[in-house]
């Protein structure tokens, strides 16, 4: 059986299409679908195995990203969700997805307890959209992370500052769910400096994870990074490939999200086998 | 929370390392101003639950705010909030989450925004910040020292509703049995109201309003108010282009039909079956094949009167309301790419000038025009998921009073929808009218009259409106993704320029008449007076053409998406255009003396060049210095701080950003891959030199043209898939000077068109650019806009795998030079930077520069190309000098084989260039390819090192020439 990755549209959400060529390309089964819908049709939460919030720009970032949004899934669809994520699922929130599962308090949720908001995700230091390719650094168990060491992937917001207390920020680092960090292109951390860490976020954070790290709130973009050609050395890429005779490989390293979340429900294994 | 009487106000205080007011603490401290400041989001609402805390916690953040504390620490309170009736997103979104909460009544929301500072300002640094941070025309600005703060007990809440009092009749009836100098008066400055104010600008001249009084004669009657608003809607400028349109000199076509619809007509029908145009000119957009399921569409407008009023009002609802040509082209494209372009004095100056004798109203500055655009343009292309990869910023100070705004969106469309051709659709009688999206309000009434006259002290601030993209993209992405492909309507365009009398008006043309009950349409507040209703130009808002069957089941789906649509009217064959006001009839006029009522206007024109002799310039004793101020002339300087706040990569089909190469330089093409399934790539680019027109108008054109082109064929566009757009931003049109000056734009973009077979598909003009204000002595003056052609350029390569980047790749690889240098630096960058005009402008040669541009996409075809850069303002010196700081690379350049001095060699501007850089493995065939075009000289290579040199010239540090590019911009 093929899994099902429900992609969330609607009220400003604007990556979903691109999101859904991700999930596909790895072999899943996926769907666009309208929250209202989702809403008036809750069960169908039930049957699936992936929830993707994608990126966007619901309510046009009013009264905080991701903050209008993360309330109307509150208040009409919280049941359902928290269901969803109790189960055997994965869940992923990109950018202004990541903005909104963090203010729902998907993640990073301590001690199980989803709901409760501890993370924000804001304006970033520069008060300033950003828009452009970024390093991580990623040490994470998260199922989304298998295999992942580090990431070359864009950001484009303007509040992905992740903040918190410091407590919370210590249970994070000793929990394993500081997913990605965003460093230098040499390696090293980017410890603040923009444009390295382009938000301004705490300890370089750029994704986290909850405590099992089936939730994962990722503020750059895989799915803009799942092709060679998407990214911003491609011409320089293309050029050197073409001279040494060989094909430039067709994906990047953002799609290795995607066939992590397919090789969980062994839709990988099938598709090879 | 603070409760005033039956006002709710909330407070949400953020923490103090909030990135909004660090940012304004570091422009403090750029003004020698030591503060810190705090942000506060204010909410006010009458709605009885919003006084539910529910409602508090639902607008903050627990994490990084607190709502209802606030701190006693500051020196001063200063709240800027909008005035009535401005679009308020945030409190828009307050609403929605207080209905979410279950609130049945209907009372809004609305925001402000508070900042608390404390530091060493004085009042008036801090009425200097207000005036930063607010824009009278929209917004309130209140300041309190913490004294009368903790006095009054806090900030006033303030409710910004709109309160109309419309107490007349539905419609006045107009006597136009007047003198000539009355009619004159009401086509001007508008029709008298009862208590004798004019109400703003019909935009009629005597001429148009004679032929509307001799209508009105024959039918026996008055006209009414909205008939009139209609007409001057239906007539102006703006929706007629009647300057393109009308007779001049012997051409009695004019010049729309007679230059340039012809050069599409003539390119079509010589191209036959390769030809690449699917529908020009008829619709809200161009469209061109992209392959064998889609059509790619272009349209290109401008926003420039509003944005010199509000200049981010006025770019934000400039590129939302072209996101809709796109969505209103066929039966609805989907916005892919969204394009823009600036014509701004320089931010770094600060002339003065006011609108009104009295000097009180001051025109806005440089660097707020540009600094607004700039975020208009970002908010609404962001919001919207549209990325923005493709623009320019072109720097001249007689844009001081109006700068020119472009904004352009490229769409993607099936080519059969429902089995149907994409690109057809037909409002037929007995449809119905849905109009669609965001409710109707005061704002922009009079906009498009308004936008075909010269901004001066009257321009009415009712002209100014803020785009709402959320609204719009609910909107458009129940359309584009949902609705279209159900089949439930069969024509659909947008409301921009005259809002419902220009939609309604256009679609009827099909069916034959139409009827709308005027009543029905949804508003925003009440007792607005019908006429406004008919001619608001509120945005974010589609007409479409329904079936009766079908207008129940697409409401109610609309609904579900969150997208308010309601029935408005009938399409009818009646031959009438008829409005009613519950059952009273306020407008009847034949459909024929509505769309073709308006007279001719002959037009003659005369023409004189400009320029000067030729300047006598001694040789620059420092080259290298010479070069480093030339890259930071503000026309060459990086505009990266743009492209990055510019969401560029959204949809996931960015391949060739803004930014190209490790080095990071402001390109001027762009590719993009809109099938995430198809190898097919769109190239944009586009050429505009303004300053050329103080030589001659006609090198102007041929320039813009001639880059646009350029820039496309050496980002790996084949000619023959390849089109264009045409923008005209022209000054003082209803001068003969002018008018000459237009004319031989015209010829020439005509003729290069027809050569390169190089298609116009989509164009819009607008001709009145001129400022009339006073100086600071109280002095009138009028500032035009140089005469201005914006060429845009779309072309279709068959594989990404093709496209070029102007960085260089590889060391070793070998620099040529195609295309003729001449001395040509007349109104160049060089020659102004010199303080000259100069006389030999740039000339095209579009027979020489064919031959080369054919010959060039062989070569592209068989990968002989490593990068590639059509040189444009600042000649070869800039170009050369952008390649080394985008490749990080060095390069050894000999540029003897040029018969020219030195600087003029680097700094001429002769069209028709690209400079490349080639493998060494690929020299043979490469020159073997070329072999047929005498303009190929090798001048060097790509060289291990760290600088740009050019023998016996200069040699100096790329991080030098990276430094001088990109700081003078770079603090925006």
């Amino acid at each position: 059986m093929t899994a099902k990755a429900l992609i969330l549209a609607g009220y400003g959400l604007n990556c979903e299409e691109e999101t859904l060529h991700a999930f596909e390309r790895a072999g899943l089964n996926g769907k666009i679908m309208h929250i209202n819908d989702l809403i008036d049709d809750a069960h169908v939460l039930d049957d699936a195995q992936i929830l993707a919030v994608p990126g966007g720009f619901s309510y046009g970032d009013d009264t905080g990203s991701g903050n209008a949004f993360a309330q109307k899934m509150k208040l009409a669809l919280w049941e359902p969700l928290k269901r969803f994520v109790e189960r055997d699922t994965l869940t992923i929130g990109i950018c202004n997805g990541c903005q909104i599962i963090t203010n729902l308090g998907l993640v990073p949720a301590p001690e199980g307890q989803y709901g409760k908001r501890v993370v924000a995700v804001t304006h970033n230091l520069t008060a300033r959209y950003q828009c452009r390719w970024v390093d991580l650094k990623v040490n994470s168990a998260s199922p989304w992370l298998a295999g992942v060491s580090t990431l070359h992937i864009p950001v484009a917001h303007g509040e992905g500052r992740f903040m918190m207390d410091r407590a919370v920020l210590e249970s994070l680092r000793e929990n394993g769910q500081i997913a990605a960090q965003f460093i230098r292109p040499d390696g090293t951390p980017a410890a603040g400096l923009f444009p390295y860490n382009p938000s301004g976020a705490m300890d370089d954070i750029a994704a986290i994870t909850d405590e099992s790290g089936k939730v994962l709130a990722i503020m750059p973009h895989p799915e803009r990074g799942m092709y060679s050609w998407q990214r911003d050395d491609y011409m320089e890429a293309k050029d050197k490939a073409r001279r040494e005779g060989r094909r430039l490989p067709e994906e990047s390293e953002g799609m290795a999200l995607f066939h992590n979340a397919a090789r969980y429900f062994e839709v990988g294994k099938r598709k090879s086998a | 929370m603070l409760k005033k009487g039956m006002i709710h106000r909330i407070e949400i205080l953020s923490h103090s390392e909030d990135g909004r007011g660090k940012s304004l603490e570091k422009a403090l401290a750029a003004r020698g101003l030591s503060a810190k400041v705090r942000v506060v989001d204010v909410f006010t609402s009458e709605n009885p639950a919003a006084g539910m805390p529910e409602f508090a916690a639902a607008l903050g953040n627990p994490v990084i705010q607190k709502t209802g504390e606030m701190p006693q620490d500051f020196d001063w309170a200063l709240e800027i909030g909008f005035l009535p009736g401005v679009t308020d997103n945030v409190g828009h979104t307050a609403s929605e989450l207080l209905s979410l909460l279950g609130a049945t009544n209907d009372n809004q929301c609305y925001s402000s925004r508070l900042y608390l500072i404390k530091g060493d300002l004085k009042q008036d640094d801090v009425r200097v910040l207000a005036a930063e941070l607010s824009n009278p025309l929209i917004q309130r600005a209140l300041i309190k020292n913490s004294r009368t703060f903790k006095k009054e007990g806090g900030m006033e809440a303030v409710i910004p509703k709109v309160t109309l009092s419309n107490q007349g009749s539905a419609a006045d009836s107009v006597d136009l049995n007047v003198s000539d100098s009355e009619l004159e008066a009401i086509g001007q400055a508008g029709i008298k109201s009862a208590d004798g104010a004019r109400r703003g600008p019909l935009g009629m001249s005597l001429h148009y309003m004679k032929a509307v009084q001799a209508y009105f004669k024959n039918e026996g009657r008055a006209p009414t108010d909205i008939e009139l608003e209609t007409l001057a809607q239906t007539w102006s400028e703006h929706c007629k282009h009647t300057i393109f349109a009308s007779p001049i000199d012997d051409i009695k076509d004019g010049l729309y039909k007679g230059y340039i619809k012809r050069a599409t007509q003539e390119i079509r029908a010589k191209r036959g079956k390769d030809d690449i145009c699917v529908s020009v000119f008829s619709d809200n957009a161009g469209a061109i094949i992209f392959d064998e399921d889609y059509l790619i569409t272009d349209k290109v407008e401008t926003h420039n009167s509003p944005s010199a009023l509000d200049p981010f009002g006025g770019a934000i609802t400039g590129i939302v309301g072209v996101n809709r040509d796109c969505i209103g082209f066929g039966m609805g494209a989907k916005p892919i790419i969204n394009r823009y372009g600036f014509c701004l004095a320089d931010p770094r100056t600060a002339p003065e000038y006011y609108r009104d004798k009295n000097l009180s109203v001051q025109i806005l500055s440089p660097e707020t025009i540009l600094k607004g655009v700039v975020q208009g343009v970002e908010a609404g292309g962001n919001c919207s998921g549209i990325p923005t990869p493709q623009g320019f910023v072109y720097f001249d100070d007689r844009f001081v009073g109006k700068p020119l705004v472009f904004v352009g969106t490229i769409g993607l469309i099936p080519r059969e929808i429902n089995g149907k051709p994409g690109h057809i659709k037909k409002a037929h009688p007995g449809d119905k009218i849905v109009m669609a999206g965001g409710r109707v309000g005061r704002d922009g009434i009079h906009g498009a009259t308004f936008s075909s006259v010269a901004l001066d002290e009257g321009s009415p601030a009712t002209a100014v409106q803020i785009g709402d993209p959320i609204t719009q993209k609910k909107m458009s992405d129940a359309i584009i993704k949902e609705l279209r492909d159900k089949g439930w309507y069969s024509a659909i365009t947008d409301n921009g320029a005259g809002g419902l009398s220009s939609s309604v008006g256009e679609m009827a043309e099909q069916s034959g008449g139409f009827h709308v009950e005027l009543e029905k349409v949804p508003l925003k507040y009440p007792g607005m007076a019908p006429w406004e209703i008919w001619i608001s130009e509120s945005q974010e808002r589609m007409t479409l053409a329904v079936p009766p069957e079908n207008t129940e089941k697409l409401i109610a789906f609309l609904a579900r998406r969150g997208v308010e649509a309601s029935v408005v009217g009938t399409y009818t064959d009646t031959g009438r255009a008829h409005i009613t006001w519950h059952g009273e009839t306020l407008m009847d006029l034949s459909m024929d003396f509505l769309h073709d009522g308006n007279p001719e206007t002959p037009l003659v024109t005369s023409f004189a060049r400009g320029g000067e002799a030729e300047p006598d310039i001694a040789e620059p004793a420092d080259h290298v210095d010479t070069l480093l101020r030339m890259m930071g002339r503000v026309n060459i300087a990086s505009k990266e701080f743009i492209s990055t706040q510019y969401d560029h990569n959204v949809q996931g089909t960015a391949v060739l950003g803004p930014l190209q190469g490790p080095g990071r330089v402001y390109a001027d093409a762009s590719i993009t891959r809109p099938v995430l399934t198809s190898s097919k790539g769109v190239v944009l680019s586009q050429g505009l030199f303004p300053r050329y027109s103080d030589i001659d108008t006609r090198a102007m054109a041929a320039a813009g043209l001639d880059q646009a082109v350029r820039n496309a064929v050496a980002a790996g566009v084949d000619m023959k898939q390849l089109a264009l757009l045409d923008n005209f931003c022209w000054c003082s049109s209803d001068e003969p000077e002018r008018l000459g000056q237009l004319k031989r734009a015209v010829e020439v973009i005509y003729e290069m068109a027809v050569k390169y077979e190089t298609p116009f598909i989509s164009g819009k003009d607008s001709m009145f650019n001129d400022f009339k204000g006073f100086d600071a002595k109280g002095q009138p003056v009028k500032i035009s806009a140089p005469p201005t052609v914006l060429i845009s350029s779309i072309g279709v390569i068959p594989d990404i795998e093709h496209s070029i980047s102007l960085a260089p790749k590889a060391v070793g690889d070998l620099v040529y030079l195609l295309g003729r240098t001449a001395d040509e630096l007349g109104a160049t960058e060089y020659y102004d930077m010199m303080g000259h005009t100069g006389n030999n402008v740039p000339e095209v040669d579009s027979h020489l520069n064919l031959r080369l541009y054919t010959l060039y996409g062989r070569a592209v075809r068989d990968h002989l190309i490593a990068s590639a850069v059509a040189p444009s303002h600042g000649g070869l010196g800039a170009a050369l000098a952008k390649m080394a700081i985008a490749g990080k690379m060095g390069l050894d350049i000999d540029l003897s084989s040029i018969d020219l001095p030195p600087a003029r060699a680097l700094y001429a501007e002769s069209a028709g260039r690209i400079i490349v850089t080639v493998a060494p493995k690929n020299k043979e065939k490469f020159e073997k390819t070329l072999k047929g075009f005498e303009y190929v000289s090798c001048v060097g290579h790509v060289a291990y090192g760290d600088k740009l040199n050019i023998k016996n010239i200069l040699s100096v540090e790329i991080e030098k020439l990276d430094e001088a590019y990109k700081a003078p911009l770079r603090g925006y």
